[in-house]
C-alpha cells in the first residue's frame, strides 16, 4: 500500500481575471513517476509554482506527506523535502558549479549560519556536493565557473541542485527545454536513474518521452485537469488528441 | 577571475588557484613589513595619513561587505560611523567617561542604530538605495539641527586622547600602531566571515536571490545580519576616527562620506579584503596631494568618480588585469 | 492661529518649489530608470545664472527663463556625454551623477563665491499684502508660489492631456511596449530629461528668490526632492504633487514647532512609510 506523497484538492490560482490553475485535484503516490502534460498556457508551470511555494493558490489545499503546505513559504517547503528545477535557469553564474551545489546543501542546514569556518572545511558537505555533481555527469566541471558551462551543462547543474538534499518529491519543470536531441537522451537516462525513494513530478512537452517515462499522466488544458490516467489511457484518449491537435 | 555586471562593474571571486598563492603570500609579507615600519620610514605626516587610510579603509570595508558580497548598494554606513564617533566624544568630553567604556558604548550605539536601520533590507534595488540614502540623511540632519545635544555645525570638540587600561595612546605613532592592530584584527575576522558558509550565502543572494528561496534560505534574515555586521564595522571605524581627529561634526555623516567609501571599495576592488584599503589610500592620497596645490579638489574628485565608472569599473585590479592582458597579446 | 496660517503659507510655497524639482527627478527615473543625483546641481546653476540675469536686466521673467535654459543645457550635456555611459546600473548612475554634481558645485563656488546670494527683487514687488485677520505676507512670495503652481499646472496638463504626456505615461509603465508602438523612445528620453533639467534650473531661480543661492544648496534641496519622490512614489507625477505638499508642510511645521528635531519630523514618517510600502503612496510595483 503506497502512501500519498502529494495531494491536491481544488487548487485554484487566478491572476486578475485569468484562471491559470482551475480546480485541480490529484494524488501522487510515493515513488511514482507522474508527468504533467498539456499545450502551452495550460497552467503547468503555475501549478508547479503553487506546489513549490513560489505562488500561493487562491483557493484549495495542498498536502505534502500529510502536512498541509498550501500557505507555507517556499524555503520551508524545501526544508520539508521538496526539490525543484526551474524552466528558466537561475543558478549563480558567477560561482563555480561546486559552490552552487554547496549552497543547496547548506540551504537546509543550520550550518549556513556558520560565520567562522571556511565553507570548504566540512569534508562531509564537500563530498555530498561532489557526489551530486558526479551523479548528473559534471564530475570534470566541479570548479568551473557556471558562466563557462554550456546550456546543457547548466541544466545538469539545475538537476544536481534539486537533488542535493535527497528530496522526497522532485519537481522537474521542463528539464530538457532547449537541449539538443542527443542531450535530451542523456538527460532522460539521468532522470530514469533517480532512485525510487524520490517521487517524481515532471512537466514535459515531448509526448513520446513523457509517455515513455511516466507511471501516470495528468493532462492539463486551460488550467483544468482533463485526464488523469496511465500512459496508455492517455495515448488513446480522444479529448487529449483534440486538445493537442485540434478537431479533425 | 572577475564577475561582470551590465556596465562591467567587476567583483573578484574568492577562490584563487594555487600558483598565485605564493605570489600573494610574498606580497602579503612585504605589506606587513611595510606597515610595521611605516612611521620609521615615512615620517610624521605620512603616518597620520596612513592612520586615516586605515580608518576610512575600514569604513569602506563595512560598505563593501554589503556591496561586494550581498549585492546591496547602501548609502548609510557613515551614519553608524558618525553615531559611534559622537557617542564616544560626548561621553568622554561631557561625562568624563573612561576610554574603554566610551569606546565600547560608541560601538554599541552605532551597531544598535544598525539594528534599527537594518529593517531597510526588506527593500531591494533602487528602493534600498533611496531608503539608506534617506536614513543616512536623518543622522546627518539630526547632527546639524539638534544643536543643543550634538553641537550643531561645530560638533563635539576637544576630545581627549585615549587611554587604554592605563596606557596612554596620545603619541601619534603609538596611536597608529593601535589602529593598525585593531584594523588588522577586524580585517582577519572579516576574512573569516566572507569565506564562511554565511559569506557564501550572501553571495548566493547577490547572484540569484530568487533561487535562494527554493534552496531553503530566507534571504532577508541573512541580509539583516550582514547589515548589522556592517554597522558594527563602521562603528569601530567611527570610534577610531574620533580619537584620531579629536573632534566630530555632522560632515562625518554626510552623503559625501558615504559615497566616497563606496568609491574607495570599487576603486580598490570590490569583494576583496584589501581592496577598500587600496581605494582609501588612492583617494586620501590624491586628496592630500591635489589640495596642496589646487583649490578645486572636489572637481578633481568628481572627475575621478566619473573616470572610474567609465574606464575602470573593475577598480585598480581590473585596470591592472586589462593591462596584463594587453601586454600578453 | 496666525502663526499656523503663516507656516501653512510657507509650507505651500516651498511645496511648489519642491514639486518643480521633484517632478523632473521622478519622471527621469520612471521613464529612463536613471537615478540622477546631479539634479540639485542643475538647480544650483539655474539659480546662479538667473541671479546674474536678474542683476543685469532687472527682469524676473528673463531670470526664470535663463535659469531654466542654463539647467537644461547643463543637463543635456551631462546626460549625452556622461550619464548615458552608466546604462541601467544604478550604482554607476549614482557615482557618475555625484561626480558631475561635485564638479558643478565646486566650479560654481569658484565662480560665484561662498556667500549666500538673494535674487534682487523688482521694486514694485517688494512689500507685503495684508490679509483679513491681520496676517501679512510678502507679495513676492505669493507671486512666486503662483508661478510655481502655474508651471506645475502646465506640467500636469502636458502630462495628462497631450500625446507626449500619454507617451511618457505609457513609457513609465512599460518601456518596451512604447518602442514597439513606433514612438521614438530615444527622442522621448531626450525630451523628458531636457524638461526635467529645465524645471530644475527654473526652480533654482525661484529658490534663489525664496531661500537664496549658496554652495551646498544643491545637496540640501536634493534631499528634500528625494523625500518627495520617495513618499510620492517613483515615476508618479501625482505622487510628486502630494509628496511635495506633505514635505513642504511638514518641514514648515517642523521647523516652527520643534526646530531642533525638524529633520527627524520629516524623515521619520518617511522611513516608516518606506519600510511598509517601499513604492510610496502612488508608485507602482515594477520599479526595480
Amino acid at each position: 500500500m503506497s502512501e500519498t506523497v502529494l495531494s491536491l484538492r481544488g487548487v485554484h490560482k487566478s491572476f486578475g481575471g485569468i484562471h491559470a490553475v482551475d480546480n485541480v485535484s490529484f494524488d501522487v503516490k510515493a515513488g511514482e513517476r507522474r508527468v504533467v502534460i498539456g499545450p502551452n498556457g495550460a497552467g503547468k508551470t503555475s501549478l508547479f509554482h503553487c506546489i513549490s511555494g513560489t505562488h500561493t493558490p487562491t483557493t484549495g489545499s495542498i498536502v505534502f506527506c500529510g502536512e498541509p503546505i498550501t500557505h507555507m513559504p517556499e524555503h520551508k517547503r524545501t526544508l520539508l523535502g521538496i526539490g525543484r528545477t526551474f524552466q528558466i535557469s537561475s543558478v549563480c553564474l558567477e560561482l563555480s558549479a561546486l559552490e552552487n551545489v554547496l549552497l543547496a546543501v547548506l540551504g537546509v542546514r543550520a550550518q549556513k549560519w556558520d560565520f567562522w569556518n571556511s565553507f570548504h572545511a566540512d569534508q562531509g558537505l564537500q563530498r555530498q556536493a561532489e557526489e551530486k555533481l558526479v551523479m548528473v555527469g559534471l564530475s570534470t566541471k566541479l570548479n568551473r565557473q557556471v558562466s563557462d558551462l554550456s546550456y546543457g551543462e547548466r541544466r545538469q547543474l539545475e538537476l544536481a541542485l534539486a537533488l542535493s538534499n535527497d528530496p522526497q518529491l522532485l519537481l522537474l519543470d521542463e528539464p530538457c527545454a532547449g537541449l539538443s536531441p542527443a542531450e535530451r537522451q542523456r538527460f532522460f537516462s539521468l532522470v530514469k536513474n533517480v532512485p525510487r525513494s524520490v517521487t517524481l513530478l515532471m512537466i514535459e512537452h515531448d509526448m513520446d518521452v513523457a509517455l515513455g517515462l511516466a507511471d501516470r499522466v495528468t493532462v492539463l488544458h486551460r488550467g483544468q485537469v482533463i485526464l488523469d490516467g496511465t500512459a496508455d489511457e492517455v495515448r488513446v484518449n480522444e479529448k487529449v488528441r483534440e486538445v493537442y491537435f485540434g478537431r479533425v | 577571475m572577475n564577475t561582470r555586471s551590465e556596465t562591467g562593474m567587476e567583483t573578484p571571486t574568492i577562490a584563487q588557484p594555487g600558483a598565485l598563492r605564493l605570489g600573494y603570500a610574498v606580497a602579503g609579507i612585504a605589506l606587513v613589513v611595510l606597515l610595521m615600519a611605516w612611521p620609521a620610514i615615512a615620517g610624521k605626516f605620512a603616518t597620520s595619513l596612513m592612520t586615516q587610510i586605515l580608518i576610512f579603509g575600514l569604513l569602506s570595508l563595512s560598505a563593501d561587505l554589503l556591496l561586494g558580497h550581498a549585492g546591496l548598494f547602501s548609502l548609510c554606513h557613515a551614519a553608524f560611523f558618525s553615531v559611534a564617533a559622537y557617542t564616544t566624544a560626548i561621553l568622554q568630553v561631557r561625562y568624563s567617561v573612561a576610554t574603554e567604556a566610551a569606546a565600547c558604548l560608541g560601538i554599541l550605539a552605532g551597531t544598535g542604530l544598525g539594528l534599527i536601520f537594518g529593517l531597510a533590507v526588506r527593500t531591494r534595488g533602487v528602493y534600498f538605495i533611496l531608503v539608506t540614502l534617506a536614513l543616512g540623511y536623518i543622522v546627518w540632519g539630526v547632527g546639524y539641527r539638534w544643536s543643543s545635544f550634538t553641537g550643531g555645525d561645530s560638533g563635539v570638540t576637544n576630545v581627549p586622547s585615549p587611554t587604554l587600561f592605563g596606557f596612554p595612546l596620545e603619541d601619534p605613532t603609538t596611536y597608529y600602531y593601535f589602529v593598525l592592530c585593531v584594523v588588522a584584527a577586524v580585517a582577519y575576522g572579516y576574512g573569516r566571515v566572507v569565506r564562511s558558509p554565511f559569506g557564501l550565502t550572501l553571495r548566493g543572494i547577490k547572484y540569484a536571490e530568487r533561487r535562494m528561496h527554493s534552496l531553503g534560505f530566507h534571504p532577508v534574515k541573512h541580509l539583516y545580519c550582514a547589515f548589522v555586521l556592517s554597522a558594527f564595522l563602521a562603528s569601530v571605524a567611527g570610534v577610531l576616527y574620533v580619537y584620531f581627529n579629536k573632534f566630530v561634526n555632522p560632515v562625518s555623516a554626510s552623503l559625501h562620506n558615504n559615497v566616497e567609501a563606496i568609491l574607495m571599495a570599487i576603486l580598490g576592488g570590490s569583494g576583496s579584503i584589501l581592496g577598500p584599503f587600496v581605494g582609501a589610500a588612492f583617494v586620501l592620497g590624491l586628496r592630500n596631494w591635489v589640495s596642496s596645490f589646487f583649490e578645486l579638489y572636489l572637481t578633481v574628485m568628481g572627475i575621478v568618480f566619473i573616470a572610474v565608472v567609465i574606464w575602470a569599473p573593475g577598480g585598480v585590479s581590473g585596470l591592472v588585469q586589462r593591462l596584463i592582458n594587453r601586454l600578453r597579446s | 492661529m496666525d502663526s499656523f496660517i503663516l507656516q501653512t503659507l510657507n509650507g505651500i510655497s516651498y511645496s511648489a518649489l519642491l514639486f518643480l524639482l521633484a517632478s523632473g527627478f521622478t519622471l527621469t527615473f520612471g521613464l529612463m530608470r536613471v537615478v540622477n543625483m546631479a539634479h540639485g546641481a542643475y538647480y544650483l546653476v539655474g539659480g546662479y545664472i538667473g541671479l546674474m540675469i536678474a542683476k543685469l536686466t532687472g527682469s524676473l521673467v528673463a531670470a526664470l527663463i535663463a535659469g531654466g535654459c542654463a539647467g537644461m543645457l547643463i543637463g543635456f550635456l551631462s546626460d549625452q556625454m556622461l550619464i548615458r555611459r552608466a546604462g541601467s546600473d544604478h550604482l554607476a548612475q549614482v557615482l557618475i551623477t555625484v561626480g558631475i554634481a561635485y564638479i558643478i558645485g565646486d566650479l560654481s563656488l569658484k565662480t560665484w563665491g561662498g556667500d549666500a546670494q538673494k535674487l534682487p527683487l523688482p521694486m514694485d514687488l517688494r512689500g507685503v499684502i495684508e490679509f483679513p485677520g491681520g496676517i501679512v505676507y510678502p507679495i513676492f512670495r505669493i507671486l512666486l508660489t503662483t508661478i510655481g503652481v502655474a508651471v506645475a499646472g502646465l506640467l500636469w496638463l502636458l502630462y495628462k492631456r497631450t500625446f507626449v504626456g500619454a507617451a511618457i505615461r505609457a513609457g513609465v509603465d512599460n518601456r518596451e511596449m512604447v518602442s514597439a508602438t513606433g514612438i521614438n523612445i530615444d527622442r522621448l528620453f531626450i525630451l523628458v530629461s531636457a524638461l526635467a533639467a529645465f524645471l530644475a534650473g527654473f526652480s533654482g531661480v525661484l529658490g534663489g528668490a525664496f531661500l537664496t543661492v549658496y554652495p551646498g544648496a544643491e545637496w540640501e534641496i536634493l534631499v528634500f526632492a528625494l523625500v518627495v519622490v520617495i513618499v510620492g512614489g517613483l515615476g508618479s507625477l501625482e505622487g510628486a504633487m502630494v509628496g511635495a505638499l506633505v514635505v513642504g508642510l511638514l518641514d514648515a511645521y517642523g521647523r516652527w514647532l520643534v526646530p531642533e528635531l525638524s529633520y527627524f519630523v520629516l524623515f521619520g514618517p518617511m522611513a516608516i512609510l518606506l519600510l511598509f510600502r517601499p513604492r510610496g503612496l502612488f508608485g507602482s510595483e515594477n520599479m526595480t
